[in-house]
């Protein structure tokens, strides 16, 4: 059985329709990442499997607890971490994790083990006496995961849970992440950052309420196993890109920080024709390579081609 | 139980590490009432007076010295004409011109009856009609003395002899009903506006959706706010019930438990009162906004706290009865002033005890953990 | 100058997302409107009289009439014991109480002279005071028709003229004192709040980091809550001219100045709050304690500044509403000058002044 069953979940808000018969599954300990734009849906989806929101329609179960039936008892078994990192500011990072120890259950003994696993795993041993509003980013962040798994609840909810923090958190985090998953917790993350997303087992991209793509993160990028994509790192980037779209064997392109990925109609066309045509017209190029497809190209692709359907 | 106990420390935590909320929970509740229970008096002392004297004769100089003698008057200046008076009235330097008419001394040695003009600035009804009650008797009083000491024989006994007495308030110290007031209206502002806010910051910083993502029960999470709160409430309850008594010496001639349990009870009712409007607001603004305008501003000009009910139009009077503040004002008036008990306010403790159950079992229900 | 205007149109836009402040904005005044001009008054009638008549005779029951149709007395109950009287006393359901001795009608037929007792409840001292006098004159009228020679023509008679509200209206009082109170109260409390919102949610730090200066900021932010203030206080004023007969005897011009000063100094007053809060629910509390209760006890509004211990008296020097008041009364009623109001619109400009200037420094201070 699945940890996580989710069948045509619908919400809307009115005549909005936030979310729109969503389906997919998470098997247990896996780590399953949620992608999309602000507003596409990811945080309703998973406001309404934590029980925090009716779903409009469909079915979600939550540890094979119906979500819509028994949201109470979806709340004991799971832990949710939000994208404000919701701890109490007046509190001590000591008394935060006693406040939501106690507000789960745990007896003194149990209390007390998980309390020193999470300020071990926070890398906040000898800060208890801190106040939660002046730690840092990357300290909140850990220690608002503590204190959702102080009940050690078997599947996690993250929302953006890197959301301004510091790169090397963020990779402090994700360490966490698949120990977590290595346990045998399920957790399922939503998050915009792309390249966190690579460390997923299996992704799903939601795009206006729907689910594009779904699937491991190689399966997610065969999309372009036809269709190479060329990484150019140009002098003049936007003249390079306005002779690359004009170019027959190019599909499109984009900016991708400094440098621009163009995706090509098909595998016949060769990197060196297209170094070749721009250097004829006077661009300099710095380098010019095939690349992996990354999941913000996937990304990009699954967004365009909604737009034009649209 | 266990979950309300972390609830409940919580908040306690949380208050001690912000003294100046702290500050304003226990130091201006009494700071108010200290401060309008000094004001909060409808008496009406020292009226500034301005005697326009066209006669200046002793027997002019003897009245105006009987107004400058009344602890009630101040004579604050003295001219001729009537219209040397209206720039004092119309400043509001005077509230009350005497006017004596030239020839007023002779008039009154020749034994003809004088008639004495007295204007009145009518801006302030209220006061006006009081002073010009205490003016009205005080010159009749001395016309009384001046006939008595003439002729006394002539005096002939009036068939009527009024006998008035005034019960629970003989000195009629209009402090002994006000600061009773005052009382129960510092308690509704400072109790409605901490519960009003207590449950929307955890909305607007975020941690009430964690709250709502836990097994935590609403009626926990109400009781948790709830608990704290009261406490810090009945502890206002007796500081405020000190300041009238031991400061202000206003006698409390009934039972001080009573008070307080029924001031328990109150507090129940001005706390959920704040806690529903938490429940209903998205921001703090919002909240305090609701609890301020909607609701505490009606309670203070409808409960009877200064306008009497008795003089309200009927259909407004039905919606007082709507009003917790209204019950309270009624036993704490009756406790300090009339030493009743529960025999007589019943009524009022049962009335007060429905609303409070009312209204809290309105923010439980409002309160939903998910959002349909 | 233009930023001034950025700044206030950005908190314009954000007030009118606010569909609940919008709400109480439109409720407040109507309700005023509704609360001054028909529920609320000091005038004292329907006094509830319980009668405890030992006598039962004609001449006992035409003193009961006399009472009644007076207008000012209701009867309530017809008693037969002092246990009685006790009774409805407790328990607020008869103001005053009407002994009439045994032998009434005999005793007052003969030239004699009877005890009528009228036992008044003290609670509400203001009350007791006009009952006790409704209820002397009463008496005495009544007296006097048995024993007219008895009857002593006083050598001095005092005729009292009312000025300005002949018969005296209550809401005339009230009405300018309302408007006072409300439009401070709005004034102060939205400033506040708006300010140390923007403190909290952190938005404050990119005004900081704008090249916009700290008067320019106070300013924008102020302007649309003084508008609205400004808008409220004048469609209070018409609508109680409309409906309830409020004159207006006094200068426009005038009025409006005194109302901007007034304002000006609430603005002020909320944004010196806000820079000693650093959280809405102090600030809100803090600017509670200096408008609510202040304004309505200190200002003069319900209770007179004349009748409060000295002490006390000087501290209402400090509170704008008492100088607003007496210039507000002064115009609509009395049709004072400008030139006579000029004590009292020099304390508000200098109350507004003072506190601008505290909220100028101390907002200065946070930015350095």
């Amino acid at each position: 059985m699945s940890a996580i069953e989710v069948r045509s979940l619908t919400r809307k808000f009115g005549q909005f329709t936030a979310v729109d018969g969503v389906s997919f599954e998470v098997g247990k300990g896996e780590i399953f990442g949620f992608l999309g734009s602000n507003g596409a849906g990811k945080s309703t989806t998973i406001r309404m499997l934590c029980g925090l929101l009716r779903p409009t329609s469909g079915t979600a179960l939550v540890g094979g607890v119906d979500v819509s039936r028994d949201p109470e008892g979806v709340k004991r078994r799971i832990g949710y971490m939000s994208q404000r990192f919701s701890l109490y500011e007046l509190l001590t990072v000591d008394q935060n994790i006693s406040f939501f120890g106690g507000i789960y259950g745990l007896d003194r003994d149990t209390l007390a083990r998980r309390r020193t696993f999470v300020l071990e795993m926070a890398g906040l041993a000898g800060r208890e006496s801190s106040l939660a509003r002046d730690l840092a980013g990357g300290w909140r962040q850990r220690l608002a995961l503590g204190c959702a798994i102080l009940h050690q609840p078997p599947i996690l909810f993250l929302d953006e849970p890197t959301g301004g923090v510091d790169p090397l958190s963020r990779r402090q985090f994700w360490r966490l992440i698949d120990a977590l998953s290595s346990d045998g917790v399920t957790v399922l993350v939503t998050t915009h950052y792309l390249d966190e997303a690579e460390r997923c087992h299996r992704v799903a991209l939601i795009n206006g309420g729907r689910l594009a793509v779904i699937g491991t993160v190689a399966e997610v990028k065969q999309v372009f196993a036809s269709r190479p994509i060329v990484e150019i790192r140009a002098a003049r980037p936007v003249e390079a890109m306005q002779l690359l779209d004009a170019m027959p064997g190019v599909e499109k392109t984009s900016l991708f920080g400094t440098a621009l990925h163009a995706v090509l109609k098909n595998t016949d066309v060769s990197v060196e024709e297209l170094a070749r045509k721009l250097r004829d017209a006077g661009i300099v190029v710095e380098s010019i390579a095939a690349v992996q497809p990354s999941l913000e190209d996937v990304f990009l692709d699954v967004v365009d081609k909604s737009g034009s359907a649209a | 139980m266990q979950r309300l106990r972390v609830l409940v420390w919580k908040e306690f935590v949380e208050l001690r590490l912000n003294p100046r909320l702290f500050g304003v929970v226990i130091v201006a509740p009494i700071m108010q009432l200290t401060l309008l229970g000094y004001a909060a008096s409808t008496d009406v002392k020292d009226v500034p007076v301005v005697v326009a004297d066209g006669d200046r004769s002793v027997a002019s100089r003897e009245l105006i010295d009987r107004f400058e003698a009344s602890r009630n008057f101040s004579v604050i200046g003295s001219v001729t004409t009537v219209n040397e008076i209206e720039p004092y009235l119309e400043t509001g330097g005077a509230w009350l011109g005497l006017v004596i008419p030239a020839g007023y001394g002779r008039a009154l040695a020749n034994g003809r009856p004088v008639t004495l003009q007295l204007a009145a600035d009518g801006t302030d009804a209220n006061s006006t009609t009081v002073a010009l009650g205490y003016a009205t008797a005080l010159v009749g009083g001395y016309a009384r003395d001046m006939v008595e000491a003439s002729a006394p024989s002539h005096a002939a006994p009036a068939a009527i002899d009024p006998r008035i007495r005034v019960w629970f308030n003989p000195q009629l110290e209009s402090r002994h009903f006000m600061i009773p007031g005052v009382l129960a209206l510092v308690l509704l502002v400072v109790t409605v506006n901490l519960a009003a806010m207590a449950i929307v910051r955890e909305k607007e910083v975020g941690t009430l959706e964690q709250l709502n993502v836990t097994p935590v029960r609403r009626w926990e999470l109400i009781a948790g706010k709830l608990l704290p709160y009261g406490l810090i409430g009945m502890i206002d309850v007796l500081l405020v019930v000190a300041v009238a008594v031991f400061w202000f010496q206003v006698p409390l001639r009934g039972s001080f438990p009573l008070l307080f349990g029924i001031s328990a009870i109150y507090i129940l009712c001005t706390l959920g009162l704040g806690l529903f409007i938490s429940t209903i607001s998205d921001t703090q603004q919002q909240a305090m906004m609701t609890a301020t305008f909607f609701f505490l501003m009606p309670m203070i000009y409808l409960s009877g706290f200064v306008f009497p009910i008795e003089n309200m139009p009927g259909v407004i009077q039905w919606v007082t009865y709507l009003i917790p503040l209204r019950y309270f004002l009624v036993v704490v008036r009756g406790i300090f002033l009339k030493g009743i008990g529960m025999e007589i306010l019943w009524p009022q403790v049962a009335a007060l005890a429905g609303w409070g159950t009312v209204v809290l079992s309105l923010a439980i229900v409002r309160s939903r953990k998910r959002l349909n | 100058m233009r930023t001034i205007l950025a700044v206030a149109r950005k908190e314009l836009r954000q007030i009118r997302r606010d569909r609940r402040t919008l709400m109480i904005l439109a409720f407040l005044p109507a309700f005023f409107l509704l609360l001054y001009g028909y529920a609320l008054n000091f005038d004292i009638r329907n006094i509830a009289l319980a009668v405890h008549d030992r006598d039962g005779s004609a001449e006992s029951r035409e003193l009961i009439s006399a009472f009644v149709n007076s207008g000012y007395f209701d009867m309530q109950a017809s008693i037969t014991s002092m246990r009685d009287a006790e009774r409805l006393l407790d328990r607020n359901d008869a103001r005053a109480v009407l002994v009439i001795p045994e032998g009434f009608s005999r005793t007052v037929t003969t030239g004699g002279t009877a005890e009528v007792q009228v036992i008044i409840n003290g609670d509400n001292a203001n009350t007791a005071t006009t009952v006790i006098g409704y209820a002397s004159s009463i008496l005495r009228t009544a007296g006097a028709q048995y024993a007219p020679g008895g009857a002593v023509l006083s050598p001095i008679n005092v005729e009292p003229r009312i000025w300005y509200n002949p018969e005296l209206r209550s809401t005339l009082f009230l009405v300018p004192g309302l408007i006072a109170y409300v439009t401070m109260l709005m004034a102060v409390t939205s400033t506040a709040l708006s300010i140390v919102r923007e403190k909290e949610t952190g938005t404050i730090e990119q005004v900081r980091m704008a090249p916009v200066g700290t008067f320019p900021f106070i300013a924008g932010k102020a302007l649309p809550h003084f508008i609205i203030a400004l808008g409220s206080g004048v469609a209070v004023f018409g609508a109680s001219m409309l409906l309830f007969d409020l004159p207006m005897r006094g200068n426009w011009l005038t009025l409006a100045i005194a109302l901007s000063l007034y304002l000006v100094g609430a603005l002020a007053t909320g944004l010196l709050v806000s820079t000693i809060s650093d959280t809405q629910q102090v600030a809100f509390q803090i600017a509670l304690l200096v408008s609510l209760l202040p304004t309505l006890m200190l200002s003069g509004f319900i209770f007179p500044i004349a009748s409060m211990p000295a002490a006390l008296q000087v501290i209402t020097h400090a509170v704008p509403a008492r100088y607003f008041l007496e210039a507000l009364r002064g115009i609509v009623l009395k049709g004072t000058a400008a030139s006579h109001l000029v004590p009292e619109f020099g304390a508000l400009a200098i109350y507004a002044s003072a506190a601008l200037a505290l909220a100028s420094i101390r907002l200065a201070r946070e930015r350095g």
